[in-house]
């Protein structure tokens, strides 16, 4: 019967799963037996633990102020450094040194883990804040489109910035587009 | 306090972080500016494509640079 196979196989998940707890304690890279998706999230909480011995290095030099903060999120790392009134320096023009510091940042895992890192960086909440100001644009964006009927363009923004943009316009049921190339690529809201 | 900066955030990036050296050189009045020397073998890294990552780091230093003016200058081996 081809029934007992099948009911094999799922003791066996069951196995696997049970055992991934198992060296919980041990910072060994190596853990013997997890699910994919338990060690993908290991491996961005190690992506995180990584960027915060960075940023707190950076922090007690240049003797600033600021806590950070680690999650993550959407299968990324997120880090952000956060809890102090002067650390606007650290976001700069149009989040400008933030952007640098976050390129270090992804450098400093990558040189760690041998993998290529999508971490994003938070400084003062200026990313949670451009999300939102993004949304309300690409709401607005909508709006403009569908009144008037004819394309709208945004101003130049980059991969990340479009991105939020884009999921505004669907969940408006619109659809958008990017032209232009790097770094004046911008968003177009079709009607 | 800069130059302590810069090397740390040289040394998170490379494979030899202890051949990572910064020098504070004084223009006379006209800044400073931070001489980097790394390992030959780093030079890539910490130029980056199209000079992506000396661009971060030089953005980062003035950043944390009291009065913004402060310059980097990564040094070939020849130059030593």
């Amino acid at each position: 019967m081809t029934s007992d196979e099948s009911v094999t196989e799922e003791v066996e998940v069951d196995v696997v799963e049970e055992d991934v707890q198992e060296d919980v304690e041990s910072t060994d890279d190596k853990p013997k037996k997890q699910s994919k998706s338990e060690k993908r999230f290991e491996q961005l909480e190690r992506e995180g633990d990584i960027a915060a011995d960075y940023l707190e290095g950076l922090l007690d030099i240049a003797d600033l102020d600021g806590d950070i903060d680690m999650d993550v999120e959407a299968d990324r790392a997120m880090v952000a450094i956060v809890g102090a009134d002067n650390l606007d320096q650290l976001v700069g023009d149009n989040g400008k040194t933030l952007d640098a510091l976050q390129e270090l940042t992804r450098l400093a895992v990558t040189q760690q883990t041998g993998e290529r890192s999508r971490l994003m960086l938070d400084v003062a909440g200026y990313r949670a804040g451009r999300r939102e100001l993004l949304t309300e644009m690409g709401q607005e964006a909508c709006r403009r489109a569908k009144e008037e009927g004819t394309s709208v363009s945004l101003s130049p923004m980059t991969p990340y910035e479009r991105k939020i943009v884009h999921d505004a316009v669907a969940d408006a049921g619109l659809k958008s587009e990017s032209e232009g190339s790097e770094p004046n690529r911008y968003v177009v809201v079709v009607p | 306090m800069l130059d302590a900066a810069l090397e740390h955030l040289i040394r998170g990036i490379v494979d030899n972080p202890e051949d990572v050296e910064v020098n504070t050189r004084n223009n006379r009045g006209r800044g400073n500016t931070l001489d980097v020397i790394v390992n030959p073998d780093d030079m890539g890294r910490v130029i980056g494509r199209q000079g992506r990552t000396a661009n971060a780091l030089r953005t980062v230093i003035k950043a944390v640079s009291p009065n913004g003016s402060i310059g980097v200058n990564f040094l070939d081996v020849d130059e030593r």
